[in-house]
């Protein structure tokens, strides 16, 4: 992505003289900086417009006062560890037909919270609270972990800071294929670069904006000689007439040559939301096919029903088993 | 005969108004109405003036909304002068912050023009600003302006553009001449800006606007609340998926609402197995 389309930065009062708001404004000389009291002035405005703000968002940063560190909703990683997540960040840059961020947020803007120190001060806490425990910190849910390292440098700090802490594991969820912060340093064995993948065909009607699936696996397999672990996530799995065949073939392409050693773990998950994001999500694009799909309703959540979900859950795995040892795979139930 | 509006404006003064009206060569609409409106019906422009100050910036708004019956998906553009901090005189600006004075409240209205104006902070204040301490636009009614116009379709349809008149260097002139002046001179990038802003609108019809035939099945067949929710959401999934269908060929002989949602819920069962995501 070329950065300087962010034409708006604004500024919260309080960060204005923070270290990281001098360099990403230094980073973005062209964009117009506005100064805000609070960036939920902007943000959490009722009447917006998600759908026409993701044309052109605007960058907000700034400062994250409290709920640095929060536990993983159950389901989201492997059930062996304790699982928290961070949030440097709200919205992607990606827009993704399927992303629950659309229906989560009124606003597409993008907030960065530059205050990492305040983070990374709250990790240490979580550490220092469960040192009997094995824990995992999932960056990466509120947005995607490495597609706005050019601008933020977070997961750069995030790495600097996990080094220091090898038997806790850290999760970068992404779509990006900037792994040129992760190439040039010693791989992390305590790290997990996770991808998000769907068949090709699919990618390039719902990942808008996303690199392309091949580029993806480029990535992947770069930072896997480089001697990185990495992850795949196929999540949200998407239904469509011959998906067997679509995701037998991308599970192929990947595996191909990647060293089984490199391989953390293999999650997937089926497409879901809850009701009332449904109608949120269909509201923006009630001319969407992928919502077109008469979904059915269990227990307010919206998804493609039990049997399409376990068809599809039991070949993927299925799939998976033919290149991977099952421990590595796991269902994400969230 | 049906008034499709697209574009609303709301301005303050009579002399800002005119190259608009001539522009996009709108009528008055009646001369007996609380505040003078303007109007074409072939270009879908409608045109209220306001008055000086936020209240009656706010209330002439809700009144043109209200009098047109104006859609979900129309754009609302304040335009006219103020003041600015520094020169030039007759530079136009997009207000990408609009402050009011009196409570602090801030708004942040519309999609970024970049293409066409520069972009700057504005402050609304309740009396002719003469010192411009800040570097800001000022004006007198944006914030009335953008507290309301939102609810009428959203933040991003409600813009406001100014008009530079007066600066610390340039004392402002309220000859209406002047003022239509400052207008007439930018009549050019208005027009470009609202180009963009038109094709956002088409965007956003195509995404809210019923079609004609769910008005009519409407018109015929019975609905409960719950119902004619159901339906306007089983439509929009079956028209994307059958694009090229006639929709009376799955209406029910009996005028039954029920039926109806339970045709084109088994029209896209039916489909599942081929199902593409184009």
């Amino acid at each position: 992505m070329d950065f300087d389309v962010i034409e708006t930065i604004f500024v919260e009062e309080a960060i204005n003289d923070h270290p990281t708001t001098g360099h990403i404004l230094k980073s973005l000389p062209r964009a117009q900086f506005i100064e805000i009291s609070r960036y939920q002035e902007i943000f959490n405005k009722r009447h917006q417009n998600f759908r026409l703000q993701k044309k052109n968002p605007c960058l907000i940063l700034a400062k994250k006062h409290e709920n640095f560190v929060l536990p993983a909703p159950a389901g989201f990683g492997m059930n062996s560890n304790l699982n928290f997540y961070f949030s440097h960040m709200y919205n992607c840059i990606y827009d993704c037909r399927y992303c629950f961020l659309q229906g989560m947020y009124s606003s597409a803007h993008y907030i960065l919270f530059v205050n990492y120190e305040d983070f990374f001060k709250a990790i240490s806490e979580t550490i220092e609270k469960y040192s009997d425990n094995s824990l995992t910190f999932f960056s990466g849910y509120d947005c995607d972990s490495l597609a706005f390292e050019k601008i933020s440098n977070f997961a750069n700090h995030s790495l600097n800071f996990f080094s220091d802490h090898p038997s806790i594991e850290l999760e970068l969820r992404t779509k990006s294929i900037v792994t040129s912060p992760l190439i040039k340093r010693e791989p992390l064995r305590n790290c997990i670069v996770a991808f998000s993948l769907s068949p090709k065909k699919i990618a390039n009607i719902l990942d808008k904006k996303a690199p392309s699936i091949s580029l993806r696996i480029n990535a992947l397999k770069q930072l896997a000689k480089a001697g990185w672990s990495v992850g795949l996530r196929f999540d949200p799995l998407i239904y469509c007439a011959d998906w067997e065949t679509m995701y037998s073939e991308l599970i192929a392409e990947i595996m191909h040559d990647l060293n089984p050693r490199s391989l953390h773990s293999v999650s997937y998950g089926p497409l879901r939301f809850p009701k009332k994001m449904y109608k949120k999500i269909f509201t923006l694009h009630p001319n969407d096919k992928l919502f077109s799909f008469p979904m059915k309703e269990k227990a307010g959540i919206i998804s493609y029903g039990t049997e399409i979900e376990d068809l599809m859950s039991k070949f993927i795995k299925n799939e998976l088993n033919k290149y991977t040892s099952h421990n590595k795979i796991f269902r994400c139930a969230v | 005969m049906e008034i499709k509006i697209k574009i609303c404006w709301v301005i303050a003064l009579h002399a800002e108004a005119r190259p608009i009206i001539e522009a996009y060569r709108m009528k008055i609409f009646s001369n007996e109405l609380i505040f003078p409106v303007y109007i074409n019906h072939e270009t879908g422009h409608a045109l209220v003036i306001s008055g000086i100050g936020t209240a009656r910036s706010a209330a002439a708004a809700t009144y043109l909304k209200t009098l047109l019956s104006i859609e979900n998906y129309a754009a609302w553009v304040n335009i006219g002068i103020a003041g600015f901090f520094k020169e030039p005189v007759g530079k136009i600006y997009q207000a990408l912050k609009v402050l009011n004075c009196h409570d602090n409240q801030a708004f942040f209205p519309g999609l970024r023009l970049s293409d066409y104006v520069q972009g700057s902070p504005l402050l609304t204040v309740s009396k002719p600003e003469l010192n411009f301490a800040s570097r800001v636009l000022y004006d007198m009614e944006a914030a009335g302006f953008c507290e309301v116009a939102p609810l009428f379709s959203c933040n991003e349809l409600t813009f406001v553009f100014k008009v530079v008149s007066d600066t610390p260097m340039t004392k402002f002139n309220n000859s209406k001449k002047f003022v239509k002046g400052l207008l007439e001179n930018n009549m050019e990038i208005i027009s470009k800006l609202l180009m963009q802003i038109e094709e956002v609108v088409a965007e956003e019809e195509k995404r809210l606007r019923m079609p004609e035939e769910v008005k009519e099945v409407m018109a015929i067949f019975h609905f409960t609340e719950s119902n004619r929710h159901n339906f306007e959401m089983v439509y929009r999934k079956w028209r994307s998926t059958f694009p090229d269908r006639k929709f009376d060929e799955v209406q029910p002989p009996e005028n039954s609402a029920k039926a109806l949602i339970n045709n084109l819920e088994k029209e896209l069962l039916d489909e599942v197995k081929d199902w593409t995501l184009t």
